[in-house]
């Protein structure tokens, strides 16, 4: 028996994986501990379980920056995959266009977000081309003044820009589940008399349904930390979001006290709300999976 | 009129394109076990898409009783299509994939039920009927795919490769259940396979398609012992048809073939047949079981030449002896007589039974 340095063999996948263990503690874990630590501790230096999370609460803004969060998240993603869905259908059978097509509506994915709002800003003056290109077309005569919008309205004109942007992203992942989808799956339901729509709604989509469900949270995530739109295009406060929220106190008004603990604490809202929208839309999805297959029989 | 006829089948993919299936004309009768056999890219897949309305046609015509499904949906055709994938729904259980057709017919509940079940039973697949695809072996995906196309009780079942994708245990037991559901059934079904010997044990009638078009229609043993064309005869059987290259020659009364290494008397059989082809080239073909060897020196009926055996297949049953004839180097001869020959043997070999074929150079068919 000769005798050498012997690791373990179930200790072998750990070693290996140990500097990406270090680099996680380094550079996440850590930023996260010290964030979350101090949400907990007080004004005074000392520890507290709800001092700033009532400071939050109180602060201006915090309600309207809860309720924009969800109705921008829930209703930007139901219309961006309604779109991207109905463009990737398109998109995905060949025909004369179709390519030219595909290139033009992938487009906004090469824009990068500073220049996205500057586009639309520029757009959306009062001067701006979308006005000019609305009253040439005769749709209005009188120009919009977009900027000014507020509340639900303010919402509205930031989905369209996150739609404009976001989809194409959305339509690729959707047009490579339906080209990896075996073509005899779909002839096999319309051999036994499916037609479209029910080859559509029978076959096609719930196949497709794990590729969509992973990018459905991804982009529910995206949405809940929209920010940078919002700010760019109407200015801090205008339309209030979460993340808004914590760009304000550290960036417009930095350097008092309350402001930091503030951000720290509407960031440690923004984690607890992705998180919680994660495991619920597992659970959801993992339950209508068991359901709809186990429906007879 | 036979139940299904083709007629004058055509296909084109692009309007200038090749044809890729060249006016095929078949009639199929009820009850029969039909397989198209041919080398991958001859045109089988397309013929039995067409014929199940998933591709158009571009020309001819193709009637199921007298009536033409040309114009037809698939699903107003009644025939089912069992696929090489077997497609089934991997989001569906067994049941829900069986019973998917029927719902589409919008058959009610109980019915449904009574019909899945007894599909099922009729493919032994009883006891998955909760399972996801997923959770399958191969060969019970198949037999999904078989339950779930005979509970739609079709006039015609197309088969399209089922059993490429098993292993090779299990697509030889999955032939006889295929051929048992089948008379079951009572069911008239085309079967598509590049497999020759599949062919030859399932078929009732085999199609043997080359570049779109028909070679030979007949039972197995007719395009084994009778093959119409010289790529009927080297695509089918396991060693394949030797080839030899010959020459006819007429001494008198006597026709002879006449080739590198062998000088061949013609039986009186052919003698009407070859007349036309005195003096021209012509492929000649000799089985593997057909070439007779003997270790003693044996001219006479039927000899063919004096050669040296170089390799030996033991088989078990048989073994195959390697040898060179003239210009052939790769004669292989089927023996039961001979298994431990060594190599190195000089033997003479004959034609026995006078079971030569020759073909025409320009046709490829055979001269008979
Ligand atoms: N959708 C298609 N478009 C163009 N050519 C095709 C298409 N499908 C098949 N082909 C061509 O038609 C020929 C026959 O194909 P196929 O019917 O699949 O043969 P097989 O099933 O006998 O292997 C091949 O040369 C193939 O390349
Ligand atoms: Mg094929």
């Amino acid at each position: 028996m000769h005798k050498s340095l012997k690791v373990p063999k179930k200790a072998t996948p750990y070693l290996l994986l140990f500097p990406i263990f270090i680099y996680y503690a380094v550079f996440w874990l850590a930023p996260v501990v010290s964030g979350v630590r101090e949400v907990f501790i007080g004004m005074d230096g000392g520890f507290t379980l709800t001092e700033n999370l009532k400071l939050m609460f109180q602060s201006e803004l915090f309600s309207e920056s809860v309720l924009n969060t969800a109705a921008f998240a829930a209703i930007s993603v139901i219309l961006q995959y309604i779109i991207a869905l109905v463009l990737a259908l398109l998109l995905s059978r060949k025909f004369t266009g179709s390519k030219l097509l595909m290139f033009v509506s992938m487009i906004p994915m090469a824009i990068t977000p500073t220049a996205t709002a500057i586009l639309w800003k520029t757009g959306l003056v009062k001067d701006g081309w979308i006005n000019s290109l609305l009253m040439n077309l005769h749709i209005i005569d009188q120009p919009i003044v977009f900027m000014n919008a507020e509340g639900f309205n303010a919402i509205l004109l930031l989905i369209a820009i996150d739609t404009w942007t976001v989809t194409p992203s959305v339509m690729i992942i959707l047009i490579a589940g339906l080209q990896g989808l075996q073509r005899e799956l779909k002839e096999a339901a319309y051999t036994f008399g499916a037609n479209k729509w029910q080859i559509l709604k029978d076959i096609t989509l719930p196949i497709l349904k794990p590729s969509i469900t992973t990018s459905v949270i991804m982009r529910m995530i995206a949405a809940v930390q929209v920010w940078s739109i919002a700010v760019m295009v109407l200015g801090y406060s205008k339309a209030p979001f979460l993340v808004e929220r914590i760009a304000f106190y550290v960036d417009a008004i930095p350097g008092v006290d309350t402001s930091t603990k503030l951000a720290y604490t509407y960031s440690f809202l923004t984690t607890i709300v992705v998180l919680l929208a994660t495991v619920v839309y597992l659970r959801v999805s993992n339950r209508n999976r068991i359901a709809g297959g186990g429906e007879e029989g | 009129m036979s139940y299904l006829e083709i007629k004058n089948l055509q296909k084109k993919y692009t309007a200038n394109g090749p044809l890729i299936v060249n006016d095929m004309n078949l009639s199929i009768e009820k009850g029969e076990f039909i397989v198209f056999l041919g080398p991958s890219g001859c045109g089988k897949t397309t013929t039995i898409r067409m014929i199940s309305g998933l591709e158009e046609i571009t020309g001819g015509d193709i009637t199921i009783d007298g009536e033409s499904i040309v114009n037809k949906l698939p699903r107003e055709r009644g025939v089912s299509m069992i696929f090489q994938s077997y497609a089934v729904w991997p989001h569906m259980t067994v049941y829900d994939n069986i019973a998917y057709p029927l719902k589409l017919q919008k058959l009610p509940k109980d019915e449904i039920k009574r019909r899945v079940e007894k599909a099922a039973e009729a493919t032994e697949i009883q006891g998955l009927l909760k399972r996801y695809p997923a959770q399958m072996s191969g060969g019970q995906r198949q037999r999904v795919a078989v339950s779930r196309a005979i509970v739609v009780e079709p006039r015609l079942f197309l088969m399209d490769e089922p059993l490429s994708n098993l292993d090779a245990k299990l697509r030889v037991t999955m032939r006889t259940e295929l051929k048992r559901i089948h008379t079951q059934q009572g069911s008239t079904s085309i079967f598509v396979t590049h497999d020759q010997s599949e062919a030859m044990s399932m078929a009732d009638r085999i199609v043997v398609m080359y570049k779109g078009k028909i070679e030979q229609i007949g039972t197995p043993m007719e395009v084994y012992q009778d093959s119409a064309t010289r790529f009927v005869a080297e695509f089918i059987g396991t060693p394949p048809t030797n080839f030899f290259d010959a020459s006819i020659i007429k001494e008198g009364k006597e026709i002879y073939a006449k080739g590198e290494g062998f000088y061949y008397k013609v039986p009186a059989s052919l003698h009407q047949a070859l007349a036309d082809y005195v003096g021209k080239e012509v492929d000649m073909g000799i089985r593997p079981e057909y070439i007779g060897i003997s270790p003693q020196k044996k001219e006479g009926e039927g000899y063919l030449c004096d050669a040296e055996i170089d390799f030996i297949e033991p088989q078990g049953s048989h073994s195959i002896l390697i040898t060179r004839i003239g210009t052939n180097q790769n004669v292989k001869i089927h023996t039961v007589d001979y298994m431990d020959m060594k190599p190195g043997t000089k033997v003479s070999c004959y034609v026995k039974n006078e079971m030569v074929m020759f073909f025409d150079r320009e046709t490829t068919k055979r001269i008979k």
